[in-house]
């Protein structure tokens, strides 16, 4: 999939993901050695834009699934249709009685509604949920599991067994093995410890906020109508603004928005009363944004005025 | 390499970082797939396989640069002290290792062309018989740098060079040019010389470095609190974080209840109707989990001001963790601290708890009536959800020590945790007033050391609020 590690930095680069070095050294070596990426780290790092990236490049189908809390097996995996067996045995209720009409007895005739098991255990009445679908799936796929911290810690275990082999069994159909093992990203936002198993299992990946230069890289990649200056602006300050102390600081996705809605407000530099009117875009807490305010000046000094 | 990953995985979990034997393995494939031509690559690759959890990875890095040099800043290192490349001298020894079979000892080899890296690969096999590990001191340096250096053969070399030069000479290149390889060959040779010594004194860094964090570990950990100095405190500062964060994860664990508890009846039928009215699904009733309640009260008196520090700590990453956590410091007045516990960053909190909080604090501490105090205007808010955690060495200076009031309050809520910094021998000996108190406790704990502190913590955790789930 992949020959290098400069390959993989190269490719999302492509794909208008900066990815530094620790991140595409860990890529390489989930794609090489099959292994389960478990990324943690703030919230609006890209964290899932990764795994989305990662399907992109690769070519391959993006399975997702959504962790919640409450989230379990049948959800997850497969859900069986009873209500539409029934129905079919319902409908089918004279079909099944000519068929063992002329039985002669009565165990001749449940074995004949048993030699048409495969009629009612099939395929058909099985409703596939993503991990199902990325196991059985033709073409090798991306398996993204997001937010696997709000899922209980039951599920975790779960996971953790069908991630080892990547294979489930299913009582009426019996079991199914992939193909293809498939690239997994899990993201987690630290909500809370994750067991020790899953961690174990997977290569861990922590992305922080990025460094100035690749921050700037991000803004001018993702807004490229951003004049160089406002880019370079709006960084230093988003920068300076995560030193703060605040209790939610300002991710990177929210710095695109930033310099996006700074771009249709047509600016072409930063100044307080700008700053002023769009912070709602990049703090969200109201005690967040009166410090902000406070420190204006120092957000702003050293910036190209 | 792979002794050396070996070798660093275990300096990690004498760091206290878990990490299993799958784990190493994974490690070292990885590097395998990999290489260590990179070394941001490297460490990237046993980062992502041994390390975990965020907060670990400050321990990871230190111990990565002890072990695994920056080859780079040492080629740097090198050059400078080569002074300026010489291309020129360089180019004539490639040419005559190429044409004459000089039949060269190995080390001249590396000194006529090596690279910084083989040159440190060289050394570590060269110190794999010095007896290395008895080295403790900075005195003993020299002589294990002697010990290395003893292990390559020293007199083959000047040999090697005066026949190198020989060599040139015959090739008919004037003195001048003779002279500056000479000069490149000696200014090479010293620059080995100095990375042997260079490596003892790493390896010394890294074993201060290993004995200094098990000491730490060992020796605080059962340390009296009131012994400890205030760099003491200083370091044991994680150590108290990872048990709040210890308390966290345990209470934040969302239990599923799925196969006990009432049916839940207009779940139930509601999914039934899609079967014909036949219940196939059945759905429980969630119990809701009470969320803690608590209330932490501490003596900030002369008399336990380490203790109280740790206590402090304890109670502002508390309060971080939860919503529901009011904190207390008393002397003889009792005062409220929340507020300023969560506007403040935890040193600052602690400073202005221990000598700015609207207490008195050169009266003598006095438990009845902060106690009573407590009950008169707090009683209303308690509930049976509250613990309260207590913190003192009930040393009531002949005070009243008014037990009722902690027997009152003790019936509005859920269970007192009371922890005393002071040995239990002397509990009730003196002005102790321990014993009375006690009966109005749930759990009392001696509390002397960070040791101890944990076990009180895992207790809380396993026992304390389990029961009430």
């Amino acid at each position: 999939m992949f020959e290098s590690v400069e390959e993989v930095q190269q490719r999302f680069r492509d794909a208008r993901y900066i990815a530094n070095r620790r991140i595409s050294t860990v890529i390489f070596l989930a794609a090489r050695m099959g292994r389960p990426v478990l990324i943690e780290g703030p919230a609006g790092v890209g964290k899932t834009e990764l795994a989305k990236t990662l399907s992109d490049v690769t070519g391959r189908a993006l399975i997702r699934l959504q962790c919640y809390e409450g989230l379990d097996e049948g959800k997850a995996l497969y859900e069986w249709q009873y209500a539409k067996q029934l129905l079919y045995t319902q409908l089918l209720r004279e079909r099944i009685g000519e068929l063992i009409a002329d039985a002669p007895s009565l165990p001749e005739a449940v074995s004949r509604i048993a030699g048409q098991d495969d009629a009612f255990f099939s395929y058909r009445f099985l409703s596939p949920r993503p991990l199902l679908q990325a196991i059985r799936s033709e073409e090798p796929v991306v398996l993204l599991i997001d937010e696997i911290d709000k899922a209980e810690p039951e599920f975790e275990a779960f996971l953790l067994e069908v991630l080892s082999d990547f294979q489930v069994s299913i009582p009426e159909l019996g079991t199914v093995k992939s193909r293809h093992i498939p690239l997994v990203v899990l993201t987690s936002n630290n909500a809370r410890e994750l067991s020790d198993g899953l961690k174990r299992r997977c290569l861990h990946l922590f992305i922080d906020f990025p460094v100035p230069a690749d921050e700037l890289e991000i803004i001018r990649l993702k807004v490229p109508e951003a004049p160089e200056r406002l880019a370079r602006a709006v960084v230093a300050a988003v920068q300076k603004i995560r030193t703060l102390e605040l209790r939610k600081p300002p991710s990177v996705s929210e710095s695109i928005d930033w310099a996006r809605s700074l771009v249709i407000l047509n600016a072409k530099e930063l100044d307080p009363v700008l700053v002023e009117s769009t912070l709602t875009m990049l703090v969200k807490y109201e005690k967040d944004i009166e410090r902000v305010k406070g420190a204006l000046d120092k957000v702003l000094a050293g910036t190209p005025a | 390499m792979e002794e050396r990953i070996l070798e660093f995985i275990g300096d990690l979990r004498r760091a206290e970082l878990r990490i299993s034997t799958a784990e190493a393995l994974d490690a070292l494939a990885a590097s395998a797939e990999v290489g260590l031509t990179d070394r941001e690559t490297f460490k990237a690759t046993l980062a992502s396989t041994l390390v975990k959890e965020a907060r670990d990875e400050d321990t990871f890095n230190r111990i990565f640069n002890l072990y695994f040099l920056d080859l780079e800043a040492l080629g740097e290192g090198l050059k400078k002290a080569l002074g300026p490349e010489d291309p020129k001298v360089q180019d004539q020894l490639d040419r005559l290792a190429n044409e004459e079979n000089l039949d060269l000892d190995e080390l001249t080899e590396l000194l006529m062309r090596g690279q910084g890296s083989e040159m440190e690969m060289a050394i570590r096999s060269g110190s794999q018989n010095a007896g290395l590990e008895r080295l403790m001191y900075f005195l003993q340096v020299g002589f294990f740098s002697r010990r290395i250096s003893d292990q390559f053969d020293w007199s083959a070399i000047e040999r090697d060079i005066e026949r190198i030069m020989q060599a040139l000479e015959a090739r008919g290149l004037d003195p001048g040019q003779l002279a500056r390889i000479r000069n490149y060959l000696e200014l090479r040779l010293e620059a080995f010389r100095r990375m042997i010594r260079q490596h003892v004194q790493r390896e010394l860094e890294r074993r201060a470095y290993r004995a200094g964090e098990r000491l730490t570990r060992e020796v605080l950990a059962d340390k009296p609190l009131f012994a400890l100095t205030p760099d003491e405190v200083a370091q044991m500062k994680n150590v108290v974080a990872k048990l709040a964060r210890r308390i966290k994860d345990a209470l934040a664990l969302r239990q599923r209840q799925e196969h006990k508890g009432r049916i839940d009846t207009r779940r139930t039928t509601r999914k039934s109707l899609s079967y014909g009215g036949v219940p196939m699904e059945i759905f429980l009733k969630r119990r809701h989990r009470e969320k803690p309640k608590l209330i932490t009260i501490c003596d900030v008196s002369d008399s336990v001001r380490n203790a109280s520090r740790f206590m402090l700590q304890l109670v502002w990453s508390l309060q971080e963790c939860f919503s529901r956590v009011r904190s207390y410091v008393f002397v003889s007045e009792i005062a409220e601290v929340t507020q300023a516990f969560s506007l403040h960053p935890v040193e600052r909190a602690i400073e202005w708890a221990l000598k700015g909080a609207p207490v008195d604090y050169h009266c003598r501490s006095d438990f009845g009536f902060a106690f009573s105090r407590f009950a008169n205007t707090e009683l209303e808010s308690l509930d049976r959800k509250t613990t309260i955690l207590l913190l003192g060495d009930a040393r009531n200076n002949y005070n009243d020590p008014q037990a009722w009031a902690l027997r009152q309050i003790r019936e509005r809520v859920k269970g007192i945790i009371w922890l005393n910094p002071e040995g239990q021998w002397g509990w009730g000996i003196g002005d102790s007033v321990m014993p009375l108190y006690a009966p109005a406790c749930d759990i009392v704990r001696e509390c002397r050391t960070i040791g101890q502190l944990g076990e009180v913590v895992d207790h809380l955790v396993y026992q304390w609020w389990r029961r009430g789930r």
